[in-house]
């Protein structure tokens, strides 16, 4: 039997797999489908201190093999969450609580009322869908390290990641400035900024005119940004970016993360988790791998 | 809900641009009426969500228009004897009071479909009105599930079958001499916008069910949101996807 325990800033996972923020809600849906307890851990929709309405519809759109989101960061509040939704969800696998604000202030905050509350925090830092904050954070090194080191000063008991946008100028370059400013982790990649149109309307699709491209398209560049990440900093990386199987998911351990996060594929299919994690097992057994683990950065390049 | 692989028992056309798609559940899954399914077209991203028409058994039928690549491509790669996957069912779909009684059904375009799955339901408990409206004589279907109504007022816009009008406006001319205790409807936007205007003073309940651009259809995406009277929004494939019209943004 293929162990799939992963370890991340010093947490035991029962496997690497987890849903990606904003795909999966706090779990709830997808449990009356699956008992989401056989997950790695589940990575919130994106919190705010106060509650959020988000943008106008529509807010998805499909292009070929990938689609364009710009929900704008609905989310009924840090507060709502603590009290309806963490307890449950806690029962169930590790909960990484994926944060954004429009001010240092705001990341700051909310930081410090979850502190020893969640396994970890995510750090939304690149969220292209709204209008301040969010990506604007996550584009130059300099507000990547002071947004991190805002962040990290709140954080006694629960670690740090840094989720980074990949519509920037070096990914290396953000990376060292998270892992600069205290970050525990990164993830990556978010959403590439992108449009679809309607050409008989002659307007975008989305309501937003812009929104978030990924899904199966976009993992060829995800993982090239994995690698050069997980080459420049030396805290752990969880990689995503158009995840849709098994296979997908071990691409992305090779190249340096410690996990992995499924997002769109939950769409195209319910049960996209449970049958990655199955995969997984039934892919190191028959190559022989006796711990996943052991594929984190087994890449060896040509 | 549930996820399910299907097989397709028949997928054909039935009038302009629209198809009917029957396909059948290993097991009977228990359907409301006005409730819908996800249903997964080749390579696309994203299920596409069809309303439910007919529940019988483990036969489920729904009927979509040709509208875009994924709609097209159910129509032309889908045959009877394939394999589908289904998620489902989904949403709250349409619920009735002992007292509501009298009951007029109002849809027009694809929004007809899911009031099939109404009359279906309610033919046998309750006085039903449907009026039904079409583009024009191409675009009518399924007129003997409509005839299970207690009245069924037919409605074209070009008049080339019918009542020449809209489907709000041939329930309107008869709703003093109906006397409706609810009224469900679906259709497009304007369509349900006019409703709600011509019947806000009437003080009886109008529930609408409604369309939008979903991502996981369960609720967990918040993609798919209308706006709520409160101005809190409500997912309209989870809290959805029939509202009181009084209580959302049209």
């Amino acid at each position: 039997m293929a162990d799939l325990n992963v370890t991340l800033c010093g947490k035991e996972l029962k496997n690497p797999v987890i849903p990606a923020s904003g795909t999966f809600g706090f779990g709830r849906e997808f449990n009356e489908i699956y008992d989401i307890s056989i997950l790695g851990g589940v990575c919130t929709k994106g919190l705010t201190l106060e509650p959020r309405i988000g943008n106008p519809v529509p807010r998805i759109a499909e292009s070929r093999g990938v689609i364009l989101n710009a929900v704008g960061l609905q989310n009924p509040g840090v507060e709502k969450f603590i009290a309806e939704d963490l307890e449950w969800l806690k029962s169930k696998t590790r909960v990484i609580a994926n944060v954004a604000g429009s001010t240092l202030e705001d990341y700051a905050k909310i930081c410090a009322r979850l502190d020893g509350k969640v396994d970890f925090i995510e750090l939304n830092i690149s969220c292209p869908n709204v209008k301040c904050g969010g990506m604007a954070f996550g584009i130059r090194p300099e507000s990547i390290k002071e947004v991190t080191a805002a962040a990290k000063k709140n954080l006694k008991q629960t670690p740090l990641i840094v989720k980074l946008s990949p519509n920037v100028e070096s990914i290396s370059a953000n990376a060292r400035a998270a892992e600069e400013g205290g970050a525990d982790c990164i993830s990556l990649v978010n959403t590439f900024t992108g449009m679809a149109i309607d050409i008989e309307r002659r307007k975008p699709v989305i309501a937003n005119n812009t929104g978030g491209v990924s899904g199966a398209g976009i993992k060829p560049i995800a993982v090239r940004m994995v690698y050069e990440a997980a080459q420049a900093v030396s805290i752990p990386v969880i990689g995503m970016g158009g995840i849709t199987c098994a296979e997908d998911a071990i691409e992305f351990l090779m190249a340096g993360a410690v996990a992995v996060q499924v997002g769109t594929q939950n769409f195209t299919d319910t049960l996209a988790c449970p049958k990655i994690i199955g995969g997984l097992k039934a892919w190191c057994e028959k190559h022989g791998v006796k711990k996943v683990s052991e594929l984190t950065g087994a890449l060896k390049l040509n | 809900m549930r996820e399910v692989t299907a097989t397709i028992l028949e997928n054909v056309k039935i009038a302009e641009d629209i198809y009917s798609l029957t396909f059948y559940t290993e097991e009977v899954i228990p359907v409301r009426a006005g409730q819908f399914c996800m249903i997964g077209v080749g390579a696309h991203a994203l299920r596409r969500p069809i309303a439910i028409c007919k529940a019988e058994g483990e036969r489920i039928t729904v009927c979509y228009r040709l509208k875009g690549a994924g709609t097209r491509s159910l129509a032309s790669d889908y045959k009877a004897g394939e394999k589908l996957s289904v998620l489902l069912p989904l949403g709250n779909g349409f619920a009735l009071s002992e007292n509501q009684k009298k009951i007029a059904i109002v849809g027009g375009g694809v929004g007809i479909f899911p009031l099939i799955s109404a009359i279906r339901e309610f033919a046998d408990k309750k006085e039903i009105y449907a009026y039904m409206g079409f583009k024009s004589r191409g675009a009518v279907c399924m007129e003997l599930e409509m005839q299970r109504a207690k009245k069924f007022v037919l409605a074209t816009d070009d008049g080339s079958e019918g009542y020449h009008g809209t489907a709000v406006e041939a329930f309107m001319n008869e709703f003093d001499t109906v006397k409706p205790d609810a009224v469900l409807a679906c259709g497009p936007t304007p369509m349900l916008r006019a409703l709600k205007e011509a019947t806000k003073d009437k003080g009886i309940p109008v529930y609408v069910s409604l369309e939008e651009r979903m991502g996981c259809g369960i609720g967990a995406c918040l993609v798919c949101v209308c706006g709520k009277k409160d101005g809190s929004r409500a997912r309209v494939c989870k809290d959805g996807p029939v509202f009181e019209a009084s209580e959302v943004e049209l």
